[in-house]
């Protein structure tokens, strides 16, 4: 047993016929007026079918309307990326900004380095003669003094006045 | 990581035994020499060729012999020794290692009797030359380098 609705419903689709569609009619209350809402019905019917059918993407146009979206997609990840390397933390000014103030650093370091270091030091480089002494009884106008000869990094220890020793003393 | 932790405490030990073998193993040349200023000179020994710039021109002799000479590998930096020629001797005593070189006591002795002391701490790249007494038209010399 259909309800109203349902007759009402196959009714404006046309799917009413012989006796059925009779007995709906003339249970009609306005026939007028339902025949001008059928009427609207399928207009609207139509309408729907012809723009329905219109926005419909052919499969070609929705792999072209995919490509599309995947390209603009990606473009935007890479912009995002590029973006992200250009605004990392070491860009060249700061590396410039860096190296400067490292050098700066550098410099005071060593000039406090080259400052703290007497130059009256004897050479960390070169020999060291620390005393040096004759035997007073054997030459008693002998001296000693020292020398570096620092182009050629040698120390020497100059003694004046030793006692002189005839040529045998060169024997081997 | 826990296999190479041995090998690494192995390896990192071989190079600092090897470092310390190579650092006690320097020879410390000591010679007598007679400068002399003679028509033809002799070629200067092989020792002498590293400092035979300032021996000509700090000494303005043209000839220098070896007479008497001491080559001595130090281990530890204590040892002694003794470089002669038939009246002179020159007794070294390294009282100990720094790092740049060692302390040492020198003493020439002509025959017995001591001519000269001195302390001084020699750099292993920097020899020590020790004018001593005129012998005839000579001048003997004391030489010092760490080989």
């Amino acid at each position: 047993m259909k309800t109203f609705e349902e007759k009402w419903t196959a009714w404006l689709d046309g799917q009413l016929s012989g006796r059925e569609l009779t007995e709906f009619e003339a249970s009609l209350p306005d026939k007028a007026a339902a025949d001008a809402e059928r009427a609207e019905a399928k207009k609207l019917g139509t309408l729907l079918k012809r723009e329905l059918s219109a926005q419909a993407l052919t499969n070609d146009e929705f792999f072209s309307h995919q490509v599309h979206e995947r390209i603009a997609r990606e473009s935007a990840s890479q912009s995002r990326e590029r973006y992200a390397e250009v605004s990392t933390w070491w860009t060249i000014r700061r590396l410039l900004w860096t190296g400067t103030a490292s050098l700066a650093v550098f410099l005071v370091f060593a000039v406090f380095v080259i400052r703290d270091k007497n130059p009256a030091e004897p050479s960390q480089y070169l020999t060291q003669i620390l005393n040096a002494r004759v035997d007073p009884v054997v030459s008693p106008n002998a001296t000693v003094s020292m020398f570096e000869a620092k182009e050629d990094r040698v120390t020497v220890l100059w003694t004046e006045g030793l006692q002189s020793l005839p040529a045998d003393y060169a024997a081997k | 990581m826990a296999r190479s932790l041995p090998l690494l405490t192995a390896f990192i030990a071989l190079i600092m035994s090897a470092a310390a073998d190579l650092h006690g193993a320097e020879t410390v040349w000591s010679g007598l020499v007679i400068a002399e200023n003679v028509a033809q000179p002799q070629a200067i020994p092989p020792e002498l060729t590293r400092i035979e710039r300032p021996l000509k021109h700090l000494f303005g002799y043209n000839q220098f012999q070896v007479i008497g000479q001491s080559r001595k590998t130090l281990q530890t930096g204590q040892e002694d020794w003794l470089a002669t020629s038939k009246f002179f001797g020159l007794h070294v005593d390294a009282q100990g290692e720094t790092e740049a070189g060692y302390v040492l006591n020198l003493k020439l002795y002509k025959e017995k009797e001591l001519l000269l002391e001195t302390d001084a701490k020699l750099n292993k790249r920097s020899p020590l030359i020790i004018k001593g007494p005129q012998v005839g038209s000579g001048q003997l010399l004391l030489v010092l380098v760490v080989q």
